[in-house]
């Protein structure tokens, strides 16, 4: 549980520092906690459980814990400027409890992913949700984040709540908490069934499937974009563990036979979310249809086998991380010093900041699953899922869904490269957020060709 | 690392040096490129000398070969997980098309020599792009084949939208989006075949069956997915418009070599696997390629732009290739090669003499040029031997290959009726004079007369590394065309499997 441990310490010690210390580098600090907590989950050897069971250490919880410690680094790196520079237009007011909130989140998605028992489930799962309202209704004085924060405060209760149903209901058919235990009780019951629908909706909300995703454009774009980025890649990524410990570990055998369901879910959540992000303007809202789409390809993933499927979606959240957040990176520098939002705004970057440009180029491109940089293999391997089960008529789908989203990726592309700009003053990008930026796509590309990564994670299972 | 994996990754080296150049010294990266690609020339002539060392001994067995044999392999183990290799090697066809590429690239690199505006982009996106269409003519992994196949289409969409001409943004996203969709059908074609056969490897692959029910559904996915990039009718309409948007260089590759992957793809993959798929559906495409092959050719006769022109007598002589390929028949797959070959240099030759031209007059307008043979007569002959070319003329390549796919298509195959065989063949035949009425008529237009504007009086002819694009281009297709048995005795080893699968 150390990791665990040194989050809160970390999240602690930039509270208390705070309250005495004028100017501290609270992003330094927070980096260095996230950074030892990353390096003691990697020393640390995968298993052994804790209070009397209810803590294990699997190897998907191991997974999970680097997504979520790297999506927080990387978030925390390209919000520098939302949180240390006070000249920049999108900094946020009392930015070292933003910070704060946002330690504990990550640490409740770190026990969500380790617990073996409804209770611990549920609990962690609120301390990964309940925070973010706060989070998203940061700018109290403008409305659109009073909205945003709102709409999301009522979503999320009722993914809550339907997931609390569903919970009671495996509960009463089966009369234990832990989730193995429960796993080996599985009748197939009516009540049953129930349960994984509800708990598919509820997750639905946090991954934004259609038809639970309206939320997700508002509260992007009126919510700091920080907290943007962060939503869009850790909070997805812990509806996707609840998913994995449900689908994968509780009902295996019910999600084999309700594929058809999750081909449907995924063809609506990718159609949907591309379709509408075509006709988008301002860039935050089109990265939430964006992400909305690529949640539909996430789920092919669960399609298949634990082994084949869960690798697959493990990989593919990595490599999302990562390009999402070069994106996210690059908004975060042009609106630091321009405060602009829309996707005009981006009008000749290819000349003024030729290398946010050519970053932004290569995630976007990822995104939309173009060799030979990661995404297209992250989303090859989900494909490939489904293709295994039979689902043919699903990969043509996302394949031609994949073609859709090219057509907006490269409207953004166009305005950067093609369009003409009225005047190219280039834009100063601060260094620690150039040089997360660099190292991103370094990555973006490097994951696409080096095969590494992949057999690592399936060595573990 | 072989001779194959340098002649793949050279391209991408010089683009990644071209980036790397100072702004400041502009003729520098150019000499760099023109260096880089020439040296890629001369590492292919080695390189079909190996191949023609190591290929001597089976030259015989051969004939009666079920399977392709490469030469040259490279093969090392990628994702092990699916069991993707890093796998690529040579067959006589392969070289073929190498030798194509390296012949357009060097001469689309001296015929950007005057290009301007950001110049170092340009030429590491077009290097970019060759990367990837040298790989695909090598790979036999398929997931290699479809991340060197999509590197190769990606890069258009800033080398059209940013350099092109005219309509460009319009013209870029719908070339991009029509070959996307291809690759998407690809995509499920590719995983449809890994799912039942349990490989990437194309030569593992060949040996398993595919049972019929799935012959069925994916010979049909691939060859459309192909048939995109090859415009295939009625997919070809991005064709004319990427062409005439583009940028000379980029059109000299694009139509040169890249519509050729198309071609090459339906060979090497879709037949290649499902045999039986291709003889259930022969007819069908056929006829799509009669209607592309006829459709191109009297569309040509009616554009008024130069450009426009030679795109939709591309459409025509691709039709060809995708008419030969589709008759099933030896001599016919072998004249679909040829073509391919041919018609690249063929093109190329067409799109930077337009470039060149258009340089110097400004317009593309046919109606509003005349008498140009009398300022510049090194671009009007070299204009007229690729017009005489492509319509066929006996002692260029154009007719080797034509010939080929018309002889071919008479004798037609077991599996349709040799009536409608011949009549579509006729049909297709026929077009050679519709080519014949627009490249004569066109040229006279351009070229012959009085000269109608006062100011074409002031032009000047070729420079001289005009002079060597052309120069090179045309001693190619007099190549082919007065030794053709070289071609022959290249590709032919490498056909015999794909019929022999029948």
């Amino acid at each position: 549980m150390l990791p665990e441990i040194i989050v809160i310490v970390t999240a602690l010690t930039v509270l208390v520092l705070d309250l005495f210390v004028k100017d501290i580098n609270k992003v330094q600090i927070a980096l260095a906690g996230l950074l030892s907590a990353l390096v003691s989950i990697i020393v640390l050897p995968i298993g052994g459980e804790l209070l009397g069971g209810q803590f294990i250490l699997s190897p998907t919880a191991f997974w999970f814990k680097i997504i979520f410690l790297l999506s927080a680094l990387i978030t925390i790196s390209i919000s520098y400027d939302s949180l240390m520079v006070k000249t920049s237009k999108i900094f946020l007011q009392s930015s070292s409890e933003f910070l704060v909130i946002m330690l504990l989140i990550i640490c409740g998605m770190m026990y969500l992913v380790s617990s073996t028992s409804l209770i611990s489930l549920y609990v962690s799962l609120e301390l990964a949700t309940i925070p973010l309202f706060a989070l998203a209704a940061w700018h109290k004085k403008e409305s659109k984040s009073a909205e945003a924060a709102l709409k999301y405060l009522f979503s999320g209760a009722l993914a809550s709540s339907l997931l609390l149903l569903a919970f009671s209901f495996l509960y009463g058919t089966t009369g234990t908490m832990n989730l193995s235990e429960m796993a080996v009780a599985m009748t197939f019951s009516p009540l049953q069934i129930w349960a994984f629908i509800l708990i598919t909706m509820g997750v639905g909300f946090k991954m934004t499937m259609v038809p639970f995703h309206f939320w997700a454009a508002d509260v992007y774009e009126g919510a700091p974009t920080a907290l943007a980025s962060f939503l869009s890649v850790a909070s997805k990524a812990a509806g996707v563990a609840v998913l994995v410990i449900f689908y994968f570990h509780v009902f295996p055998d019910l999600v084999k036979s309700l594929n058809g369901f999750l081909a449907i879910i995924a063809t609506m959540t990718m159609t949907l979310g591309n379709l509408v992000a075509l006709t988008q303007k301002n860039i935050k809202r089109f990265m939430a249809f964006s992400s909305i789409s690529q949640a539909g390809y996430i789920l092919m993933g669960f399609m298949g086998v634990e082994s084949m499927g869960l690798v697959s979606v493990l990989f593919y959240l990595i490599v999302y991380i990562f390009s999402n957040l070069v994106i996210f990176g690059v908004i975060m520098a042009v609106s630091s010093s321009t405060g602009k939002e829309e996707i005009s705004d981006y009008k000749g970057l290819s000349i003024s900041n030729p290398m946010l440009a050519f970053a932004m180029m290569l995630a976007l491109f990822s995104l939309s699953g173009i060799p030979p940089l990661s995404g297209f293999l992250g989303k090859f391997f989900l494909f490939s899922v489904a293709a295994k089960q039979g689902f043919h008529w699903l990969v043509v789908v996302a394949a031609l869904n994949s073609t859709v989203s090219l057509y907006y990726y490269l409207g953004i592309i166009k305005e950067m490269y093609i369009n003409k700009a009225d005047l190219s003053e280039s834009i100063l990008v601060s260094a620690p957020v150039k040089w997360t930026l660099s190292l991103c796509t370094v990555v973006v590309v490097a994951l696409g060709v080096l095969p590494q990564v992949y057999d690592l994670i399936l060595e573990g299972f | 690392m072989g001779i194959l994996s340098i002649l793949v990754f050279l391209p991408f080296v010089l683009a990644v040096i071209v980036l790397l150049t100072p702004n400041s010294k502009a003729h520098l990266y150019k000499w760099i490129c023109a260096i880089g690609t020439g040296l890629h020339l001369v590492l292919t002539a080695v390189m079909t000398y190996m191949y023609y060392q190591s290929y001597a001994v089976d030259r015989l067995a051969a004939k009666t070969s079920l399977h392709t044999k490469l030469y040259l392999v490279e093969q090392w183990s990628w994702f092990k997980a699916y069991d993707i290799e890093y796998f690529i090697g040579v067959d006589g066809m392969s070289v073929a098309m190498m030798i194509l590429t390296s012949i357009i690239i060097f001469t689309g690199v001296l015929a950007s020599w005057n290009l301007e505006h950001r110049t170092k982009e340009f030429l590491a996106f077009l290097l970019v792009l060759v990367t990837g269409v040298f790989g695909v003519f090598v790979s036999f992994d398929l997931f290699l084949f479809f991340v060197f196949y999509e590197v190769a289409v990606l890069p258009m969409y800033l080398l059209i939208g940013v350099w092109g001409t005219g309509k460009k943004e319009y013209s870029a996203m719908k070339l991009t989006l029509m070959l996307m969709a291809g690759s998407a059908l690809l995509l499920a074609g590719i995983l449809a075949i890994y799912t039942e056969g349990g490989s990437f490897n194309l030569l593992e692959l060949g040996h398993h069956k595919f049972p019929m029910e799935m012959q069925n559904w994916v010979y049909p996915f691939l060859f459309l997915g192909f048939g995109v990039l090859g415009a295939l009718f009625p997919f070809h309409t991005w064709s004319p418009d990427g062409h005439a948007s583009a940028p000379t260089a980029v059109s000299m590759l694009h139509a040169g070599v890249l519509m050729k992957l198309g071609g090459y793809g339906i060979l090497r993959v879709a037949m290649y696997l499902f045999p039986e798929g291709a003889i259930q559906w022969g007819m069908t495409f056929l006829v799509l390629a009669t209607i592309n092959v006829v459709y191109g050719s009297f569309a040509a006769v009616k554009q008024k732009d130069l450009k426009y022109f030679t795109a939709y007598s591309s459409v025509s002589h691709c039709g060809f290739i995708i008419f030969g390929l589709a008759t099933l028949n030896f001599v016919a797959i072998k004249g679909a090669v040829i073509q391919m070959f041919s018609h690249g240099i063929m093109t190329g030759l067409f799109f930077s003499l337009i470039g060149m031209v258009y340089g110097r007059t400004k317009t593309r307008d046919i109606p509003s040029m005349g008498g140009l043979m009398k300022v510049m007569p090194w671009l009007g002959v070299s204009f007229y031997i690729g017009g005489l070319a492509s319509l066929g003329l006996p002692s260029l390549s154009g007719f080797v290959a034509e010939s080929h796919i018309f002889v071919g298509g008479f004798m037609g195959n077991p599996w349709t009726s040799k009536l409608t065989m011949q009549a579509l063949t006729a049909l297709a035949t026929m077009s050679i004079v519709v080519t014949a009425v627009y490249v004569l008529r066109g040229l006279a237009q351009v070229f012959q007369g009085e000269i109608t504007n006062p100011k074409f009086e002031l032009l000047t002819d070729a420079t001289v590394t005009e002079k060597l694009v052309t120069g090179i281009l045309i001693f190619t297709l007099f190549f082919v065309g007065i030794f053709p048995s070289l071609m022959i005795d290249l590709i032919e080893g490498s056909i015999w499997p794909f019929v022999n699968r029948f």
